[in-house]
């Protein structure tokens, strides 16, 4: 015998549980679009601040006055200040570049060894780890960079230098001495497992390069490094430059690039690149002309999303660039950018001056390109998901 | 592309893949060689250095710490950084001496260092110990000298409770209405700590530096006092920890260069409880609205996206939007509704640990809100639809039968918004942070939590000690070690945040909703 | 009842029942079951809002909260002096914030702090603002003088600058009378160090940077490649770890691994090191007077732990320990003289 179905609830009770589902159904979206129009506020709130610097009469700034070249706002009495952003906007982008300068190749090649090469427990290790370097605070980066790398770099300039050129070299090397080892130690030290393997190696070859830095500024550079790119080149060096800053940076920005990248590699059917090898190409010619061109909208928007994130980082380039607000295309010279400026300045600016206004139109500067780049990537990540799908169902 | 299975890299793959891979290493190398870095400097601070007994070949001694050697101009050989305190006796504590010129260097077991309240610490040799009762020379000194120590730290601690305890609170009942009962009591504890003071002067130690002169040092100002040359390595071990320890549970003295980070912990992990009480309602609601409310259009859509940029705006963005509106506008009107009788003195128009809080939670919102959309993407259409074949109303589905299996994926979300929280410094120089704020935003006296009070932060601490401060090089370890306890704090968190997430993946699979 | 007494009485009574927050010892106010965590974090949360703020003084005991916002030069002074003001008066705390002098004026216009600590004396135009807000200008207290010095690497052999040789390093300007710009170690005669002079300097924030514009650069403006710093320790730390640099800082900030660089007179060649001797004398032109805004209303009394910490700063102890942080005491007649225009009413 079947069991009894169970009561109906009655009327009164129905009737309440339908009104408690309403109302809950209400706060939420009451909570849901208070909270997104909350969080969108933030543009709104600082296009009003700014708005007035261009169209009150008072406390206003003329366009001209923002292309200037210097940026001097503390002024003695009888001074005229001067406003100009481009030194701060040039500063925020020669940072932004050095950072992706360095952070691109290391991140790409990361991602592609990852996602080719890698077996994928050690995949599936690598993920995390690379997340944790990611929430490195900047503050602690910056101090590093500013307190501990720039005096160590400046005392051994010719053997960092030439890490830039050992490094790559030795990669190569270990690469060439692998091929001719005997398989009993080829089998031991798995092209898979390379990246860590290589760890020591490479470690080793630093410290050589450091250790012989001093001769070889002796042999090359008539034991001064400095003076020579000083007298050769015009170039002057300053302690904490833009190698240093790209450096730091950099090291902030690669887990993100990365990730993107690796989803975007890994995203590529498989059918693309086992078709590839299966005609007789190479993994590697596989990745650089099958997968990588499918791939590319996928880790281009991982480089913008980069290009983002170095654009607002301020800790670290508040303490590693020595906040020059100069305007020079050479690496080995410091910078300012527009995060650095808002925070050491807008403690000082008197609410509502023109000062003010003008450190909140860097914010909003800020707040609008790493919008835009942000919208643009996952916009172009979307149409990857999509063509995806359009070659996984195709296949 | 792990389908191509652990094939071999056949001889003819080029030398391109090992650049890839080289890519990988030095990545990690970088982000271990940081770590390293930080834990050897912050960790070594706390063990107890040798004291060198320094001799010149001009006859000069010193007594110090090795710091580091750097080279001479000209390749004249190199020179080393020794801290030999005595700033009353010196004027400085620092003293470069070229290695050429060093004739001996011993460790010397006599070789006493002193931590002070006034002038820094102290190198050199005791002499006497002398007190009301009379003088001790010699080793008898040394073990007078401990035992003093020990009962000055124990009268010390009788005068902080007498203070904190008693005094503050009833001056605070005191000053809302007089009371003859309380004065009296008031009275007779001032008494007490007037007796305590009392009891903890009258002794005198004498002092000699290792080039002759004499201090007479009074014994109240002495924190510690040890003889490192003559410490055993268990003995070094012990007062390792014991540093570590005070470094975690001490107020900052010395302005901000000697001491430990206590209220600049408890402020950090006070701001991030606080904000992730805001955050966590909002994000989650917000979260539901988008995912399971909202009708799933092309407004959604943009709205999502915008959401996910949020999280890549700068910090420094949400630190001008929080000032802006936060302190200078709800602050200041709050002021001038409630607090008018303090003006000009500011109560909430300035910045201090509710507007951080607020300004935090609206920076870490993105994380959570996606967190959940993640979450609730994971749960099967099938459940949704089974809980509604049965009866239930919408609101009994999600939280019945939704929301608890999205749990995990929402506490996810809270820990990476608090690791992110516990490092960003930029928005909190702008809405909230103090120099030096020791005493800490909770305590005993009505209401309990000062949310318009300023308040430390590690991260804050970092930059401020290492800029600000007085001598940098004296404060440089104390920021390592600052630095390591941060990073330890966060790798903590994202762990917790990655463990739990890879639960969640075993546990529901990895299929999306759409 | 009033309504706040109310809310006491309940408070005092649920202090009674072992259930409030208050009572527990700082460190142990998160023992409990969570629910009682969260209910008392709920009701304090709550409470928060009604009673927040300084408290009022009383007779003899002085009570509050004291806040301050200004000059990083003056920051380790203050902090000092709030360590002082505490032992004496146990229910007294500071807050400290001090990203740099030009911070003061902004923070005491808009009302955010009572007192502003500025390492260089208010403009023309702070005054007029304050003024038009409040309705009267501000008090101003000196409370220390300074010397700020030049400094160099210390193995680099530099002797002594003229006031037009420092103008002609640091600034773009050259208002103080010299032809050329320095730019080169090697136009000052040094063989060591060799190459370009690296400038090392503080942020526009600071007030130490406003008074090397005025005294040091004769009101000009500096180059564009000078490193901004936050803080004078900054700049010692940079300049003691490379050889070519120069920079500026406070007297009270230097080691033993910078050297000073004192002032040659053009004409007499005498030298001029900073020291409290020149610096009373006048003879070194880099010095300055450390002072201490108060945003007092003629006619009413300080609150009482304002009126402490003054009277505090300018007594024997609090000049004490001005000389401790290697800052120049005042003058027995300038510490009467701030003393007295504490009590009287303010002369702007």
């Amino acid at each position: 015998m079947t069991e009894p179905l169970p009561p109906r609830p009655e009327p009164r009770r129905q009737w309440s549980r339908r009104l408690r589902d309403r109302l809950a159904t209400l706060l939420i979206t009451a909570g849901g679009l208070g909270v997104v129009a909350a969080v969108l506020a933030i543009g709104v709130f600082l296009a009003l601040e700014v708005a007035p610097l261009f169209l009150a009469a008072e406390a206003s700034l003329g366009w001209g006055e923002l292309w200037r070249e210097y940026w001097q706002p503390g002024t003695l009495p009888g001074e005229t200040p001067a406003y100009g952003m481009l030194p701060l906007a040039w500063g925020t982008l020669k940072a932004a570049f050095w950072a992706l300068l360095f952070a691109i190749p290391l991140a790409l090649g990361a991602a592609i060894h990852s996602a080719l090469y890698m077996p994928p427990r050690l995949r599936s290790r690598l993920k995390p780890t690379l997340e944790m370097m990611e929430a490195m605070p900047g503050v602690v980066v910056g101090f590093v960079a500013g307190l501990v790398l720039a005096p160590w770099v400046e005392r051994h300039l010719a053997g960092a230098l030439a890490l830039a050129l050992v490094l790559p070299a030795g990669m190569l090397l270990a690469g060439m001495a692998w091929t001719r080892l005997p398989p009993g130690l080829r089998r031991r030290l798995l092209p898979g497992w390379a990246g860590l393997w290589l760890m020591p190696w490479l470690a080793l070859l630093a410290t050589l390069s450091l250790w012989l830095s001093p001769v070889l500024e002796g042999l090359l550079f008539n034991g001064d490094l400095r003076h020579w790119l000083a007298a050769r080149f015009g170039l002057d060096y300053a302690s904490r430059n833009a190698l240093i800053v790209g450096l730091a940076m950099g090291f902030a920005v690669i887990p993100g690039i990365y990730a993107l990248a690796e989803d975007a590699l890994t995203g590529v059917p498989a059918s693309l690149g086992e078709g590839a090898q299966a005609l007789g190409a190479t993994r590697w010619q596989s990745l650089w002309k099958v997968v990588l061109p499918a791939a590319a909208p996928g880790v281009f928007s991982a480089v913008m999303i980069g290009a983002g994130r170095a654009v607002g980082e301020t800790m670290i380039v508040l303490m590693a660039s020595g906040n020059t607000a100069l305007m020079t295309l050479s690496p080995l010279e410091g910078m300012r950018s527009m995060a650095a400026t808002i925070a050491i300045e807008l403690p000082e600016a008197v609410p509502g001056g023109v000062h003010y206004r003008l450190l909140f139109l860097a914010a909003l500067a800020l707040f609008a390109f790493t919008f835009l780049v942000n919208t643009l990537a996952e916009l172009v990540r979307a149409r990857l998901r999509r063509r995806y799908r359009r070659l996984e169902a195709a296949t | 592309m792990s389908r191509f299975g652990r094939a071999r890299l056949p001889r003819g793959e080029g030398p391109w893949p090992w650049l890839a891979a080289g890519s990988v290493a030095l990545s990690l190398l970088m982000f271990s060689g940081l770590l390293l870095l930080l834990a050897v400097r912050g960790l070594g601070h706390f063990w107890p250095a040798p004291l060198s007994l320094v001799a010149l070949e001009d006859g000069r001694l010193l007594a110090g710490q090795v710091v580091r050697e750097e080279r001479l101009p000209g390749g004249a050989g190199r020179e080393r950084l020794y801290l030999t305190a005595n700033r009353d006796l010196d004027g400085a504590i620092w003293s470069w001496v070229a290695v050429d010129e060093i004739a001996e260097e011993s460790h010397p077991r006599d070789l006493v260092v002193l931590e002070r309240t006034r002038w820094g610490s102290f190198h050199g040799r005791l002499l006497a110990l002398e007190d009301a009762a009379g003088r001790v020379e010699g080793e008898a000194a040394w073990q007078a000298l401990q035992e003093r120590l020990g009962e000055l730290e124990a009268l010390r601690r009788e005068r902080a409770h007498l203070r904190d305890r008693v005094v503050v609170p009833l001056v605070r009942r005191l000053e809302r209405g007089a009371d003859a009962a309380l004065a009296a009591e008031l009275g007779a504890a001032n008494a007490r700590i007037r007796q305590l003071q009392a009891r903890m002067g009258g002794t005198r130690l004498l002092l000699e530096s290792v080039d002759g002169r004499r201090l007479e040092q009074p014994l109240e100002q002495v924190l510690r006092a040890w003889r490192p040359n003559a410490m055993s390595a268990p003995r070094k071990l012990a007062a390792w920890g014991h540093g570590v320890w005070r470094f975690l549970s001490e107020g900052p003295r010395a302005a901000n260069t000697a001491g430990g980070v206590w209220p600049a912990i408890f402020g950090t992990v006070l701001m991030v409880l606080l904000m992730s009480v805001v955050v966590t309602p909002f994000g989650v609601l917000a979260g539901i609205y988008l995912n399971e409310v909202a009708h799933q259009g092309r407004f959604t859509r943009l709205v999502r996206i915008a959401v996910r940029n949020l999280a890549g705006v700068p910090s420094i963005v949400y630190g001008v939007f929080g000032l802006g509106v936060f302190v200078y506008g709800i602050g200041g009107t709050l002021d001038e509704w409630f607090f008018a009788d303090q003006l000009p003195s500011p109560t909430f128009g300035t910045g201090g640990l509710l507007w951080a809080s607020l300004t935090l939670a609206l920076l870490t919102l993105p994380v959570v809100i996606v967190a959940t959309e993640e979450g609730l993407a994971r749960v099967p259409d099938h459940q949704r639809e089974g809980a509604l074949a049965l009866g239930a109303t919408r609101v009994e589905m999600l939280t019945r039968v939704v929301l608890p299996m999205t749990a995990p994926a929402m506490l996810t979300g809270v820990i990476l918004a608090v690791a992110r929280a516990a490092g960003e410094v930029a928005p909190l120089m702008l809405v909230g942070v103090a120099k030096l704020a020791p005493q800490v935003p909770v305590d005993g006296e009505f209401p309990f939590l000062h949310l318009e009070q300023k308040f430390m932060h590690l991260g804050y601490h970092i930059y401020d000690v290492a800029f600000h401060g007085g001598d940098v090089e004296a404060a440089l370890p104390l920021v390592y070690a600052t630095a390591l306890l941060l990073v330890l704090v966060i790798l903590v968190l994202n762990l917790t945040a990655i463990f739990l997430r890879h639960h969640l993946r075993a546990r529901h699979g990895t299929v999306p909703r759409r | 009842m009033s309504e706040s007494e109310a809310m006491v009485y309940a408070v005092g009574a649920a202090h009674q029942r072992g259930t409030a927050v208050c009572g527990q010892p700082p460190g142990q106010w998160w023992r409990g079951s969570p629910r009682r965590q969260l209910t008392r974090l709920g009701v304090a949360l709550l409470l928060a809002f009604c009673l927040a703020g300084s408290a009022r003084a009383a007779d003899d005991e002085v009570v509050g909260t004291l806040g301050a916002v200004g000059s990083d030069t003056l920051a380790g002074l203050m902090l000092r002096w709030g360590e002082a003001l505490t032992e004496r008066y146990p229910a007294v705390r500071l807050q400290l914030q001090a990203s740099g002098s030009a911070s003061a004026p902004t923070a005491l216009i808009a009302g955010t702090t009572r007192l502003g600590p500025m390492s260089r004396p208010m403009s023309e135009a702070e005054r007029d603002a304050f003024t038009a807000r409040h309705g009267y200008p501000p008090l101003e207290i000196e409370v220390a003088r300074d010397a700020l010095a030049v400094i160099v690497h210390r193995h680099n052999p530099l002797e002594s600058l003229t006031l037009a040789e420092l103008d002609a390093i640091f600034s773009r300007t050259r208002r103080c009378g010299a032809d050329e710009p320095i730019d080169d170690w090697s136009q000052l005669g040094l063989a060591e160090p060799t190459g370009r002079i690296v400038l090392h300097g503080r942020n526009v924030a600071s007030g130490t940077h406003d008074v090397i514009r005025l005294h040091g650069l004769c009101g000009g403006n500096f180059r564009l490649n000078v490193n901004e710093h936050p803080g004078s320790a900054a700049v010692v730390a940079a300049v003691a770890a490379e050889s070519a640099a120069i920079g500026f800082a406070g007297l009270n900030h230097l080691t033993p691994s910078v050297r000073v660089i004192p002032r040659r007179d053009g004409e007499s060649g005498e030298r001029h090191p900073p020291s409290p001797a020149t610096v009373a004398g006048g003879d070194y032109p880099l010095a300055r007077s450390l002072y201490l805004y108060v945003n007092r209303r003629p006619g009413e009394p300080l609150p009482g732990p304002e009126r402490a910490f003054l009277d505090l700063v300018l007594s024997q102890e609090g000049q004490s320990i001005v000389e401790e942080l290697g800052f120049v005491p005042l003058p027995a007649a300038a510490r009467a003289r701030q003393l007295g225009r504490l009590s009287d009413g303010p002369v702007g």
